[in-house]
């Protein structure tokens, strides 16, 4: 793990700064799916690897953070960048919302009440609540980017807005790995009883967690609507949800494993396009053999400073 | 009060075809404490593995014993792939963390979904007509014979595996097994084969539940099973999961609540009403209806 920080994720930074020179403008566009979902898993990453607890709703706060952008921008004419605050808070605020009442719920029932807000999300959607969500077909013909006067409409500045949200997002992890909040939600994960009984408010916790994630996911849902100018509501539909939450188990919520698992999951069907009918029938084995072989995940998460003396099994984690 | 008779009708008819599939995942969960989410895409496949009995192996007969025959083929065929889900993908991630599984499940039902759509196209088929058109018409409350028979056939079912589980000695085992595992295997119980046992009935259940979805709505889908699955296992929570009474009631009081609600208000919103009920009754209530309060904190 040390080595990867010290120079794994350089050589990523590196290498995801100059790629978008070298690709076409189809693999461009797939580029920045890649930092899109990437972002998003992370997210949920915090939620669901970080604390621990079971949510499978996390494309409901992507959309949201892109129906705020898509919104704004298209009925109250503003631009891209100033729904951005918005973009974050909003989604931050129902993270809180809707995690307040359930938050105490067990792993399972959480499960399904998140995929439920999922669903009751997405039909809202598609019923055109209020008139603004513009029903199953969704807001299309958003405004590009543009920033102090200057138009960023190519696809060049889509993917260095994507890439900038994903090294903010990176930045966010390093710095929960190494402080007060991030080793609370580590205890809460580990033992709930033990963190609240060496006084970890674990409610509060559970709640920071769910925001901080749902923020993250909603800036990602702003690259979103960006990218394509355009949102709708199967966009995030609660499958996705379940993709997210796959990636994150598959990849031991490390932050190799979980872009791995992106790259898997949103790359690779690229590569192999003629096999696309064929691919959740592999992801599915794929996810069944993984979870066999590695049950902790294909690059299974270590946490902070935790000196080697204390960790019993040397597969610590997830 | 024609509606409302109506709509009672047909509460109870889609309420037992929920009760059905709902009986699948609440005893998967009450001995593995694991939500199987293979279970709906497997009862999706079962209206596909009918229909193709019906086309292939029963030259599409209709007389009663064909019908007959094939619920009977399509169980024991879903009933095998149970087994072979549960041996699969499941036993090597039983000492495993719990999130592996549901990983685990969540591949299996990607795999099931994915594979009825390679064998069987992505297209809408039409099932069978399986059952003769007949209905009755009482003073302005239509039924007809298909939910007569999807309503008796379900009640017998779950009467029988009442009386199963809580009359016979594999029924005790069952019950044992979903108490205390450890404690179970110390008394001798196989709790192997009574896994092994619960997939078989829940998957066969589930097969005649989605033969009833094929003979009711007719059009069947292959990425039908997460509605269908996502319903019965809110009937399970609803009815306190692990409980098989409680499915059941779960099953019947979800059927009537789709049913009021697509009457009274609006289908575009039944998904959403249905997840604000679970939401709030697992907020006042979270064990369900019939389940049992336990000591550990929810």
């Amino acid at each position: 793990m040390k080595k990867y920080e010290r120079f794994g994720l350089p050589i990523f930074i590196i290498m995801m700064a100059i790629l978008p020179h070298m690709l076409n403008d189809r693999w461009q566009a797939v580029a920045i799916t890649f930092l899109i979902f990437a972002v998003v898993a992370l997210s949920q990453d915090i939620i669901l690897g970080k604390c621990g607890m079971f949510n499978m709703g996390q494309a409901l706060f992507f959309g949201m953070g892109a129906y705020t952008t898509a919104i704004l921008n298209n009925e109250y004419g503003w631009s891209v960048v100033a729904t951005i605050p918005l973009a974050i808070i909003i989604p931050a605020l129902f993270g809180i919302i809707l995690a307040g009442p359930i938050v105490h719920l067990r792993g399972d029932y959480l499960l399904v009440v998140t995929i439920g807000f999922n669903i009751v999300f997405v039909q809202v959607l598609q019923n055109n609540l209020g008139g603004i969500t513009g029903g199953p077909n969704g807001i299309f013909g958003l405004d590009s980017l543009s920033l102090m006067g200057y138009d960023l409409m190519s696809q060049i500045s889509v993917y260095y807005f994507a890439f900038l949200v994903l090294l903010l997002t990176l930045w966010v992890m390093h710095n929960l790995a190494n402080s007060k909040p991030g080793r609370a939600l580590h205890y809460l994960r580990e033992d709930q009883l033990a963190a609240e009984s060496i006084g970890i408010n674990t409610r509060i916790y559970k709640i920071f967690a769910f925001a901080l994630g749902a923020g993250i996911a909603g800036l990602a849902g702003t690259v979103f609507a960006v990218q394509y100018s355009a949102v709708s509501p199967e966009a995030f539909e609660f499958i996705q949800s379940v993709l997210f939450f796959s990636i994150v188990l598959v990849g031991g919520s490390s932050i190799p494993g979980i872009l791995l698992g992106v790259f898997v999951m949103f790359v690779v069907p690229e590569i192999f396009r003629e096999f696309a009918t064929w691919r959740y029938f592999i992801f599915g084995f794929a996810m069944i053999l993984a979870m066999i072989l590695r049950p902790r995940g294909i690059w299974p998460a270590t946490f902070g400073k935790i000196p080697k003396f204390l960790i019993k099994d040397s597969n610590h984690g997830a | 009060m024609d509606i409302f008779l109506q709509q009672l009708a047909n509460g109870l008819t889609i309420g037992s075809m929920f009760a059905l599939v709902a009986l699948g995942y609440t005893m998967v969960y009450g001995v593995m404490k694991l939500i199987n989410f293979a279970h709906g895409d497997m009862v999706a496949a079962s209206a596909f593995v009918g229909l193709t009995i019906y086309t292939q192996v029963m030259g599409q007969a209709t007389s009663l014993a064909a019908v007959i025959i094939i619920f009977l083929l399509s169980a024991l065929v879903m009933a095998c792939v149970g087994v072979i889900l549960e041996r699969v993908a499941y036993r090597p991630l039983r000492e495993a963390p719990r999130l592996s599984a549901v990983v685990s499940a969540l591949g299996a039902s990607l795999v099931i979904q994915n594979g009825i759509m390679l064998i069987w196209g992505p297209r809408m088929r039409i099932f069978p007509e399986l059952v003769p058109q007949v209905y009755w018409d009482l003073g302005g409350v239509v039924i007809s014979l298909i939910q007569v028979i999807i309503l008796a056939l379900s009640l017998i079912l779950m009467v029988a595996l009442y009386l199963f589980v809580e009359k016979t000695r594999m029924g005790a085992a069952i019950r044992a097994s979903s108490i205390d595992q450890d404690a179970a295997r110390l008394m001798g119980i196989n709790v192997n084969s009574v896994i092994a046992l619960i997939f078989i009935i829940g998957s066969s259940l589930g097969a005649v539940g989605g033969l009833f979805i094929g003979l009711y709505y007719r059009g069947i889908t292959f990425n039908m099973g997460w509605q269908y699955g996502l319903y019965a296992f809110i009937a399970a929570i609803l009815g306190g999961i692990g409980n098989i009474p409680g499915a059941m009631l779960g099953g019947m009081l979800l059927g009537l609540f789709n049913a009021f609600i697509a009457g009274y208000v609006s289908s575009t919103w039944a998904d959403a009403f249905t997840f604000i009920l679970l939401i709030l009754i697992l907020i006042v209530r979270p064990t369900g209806i019939l389940g049992e309060r336990v000591a550990e904190k929810v």
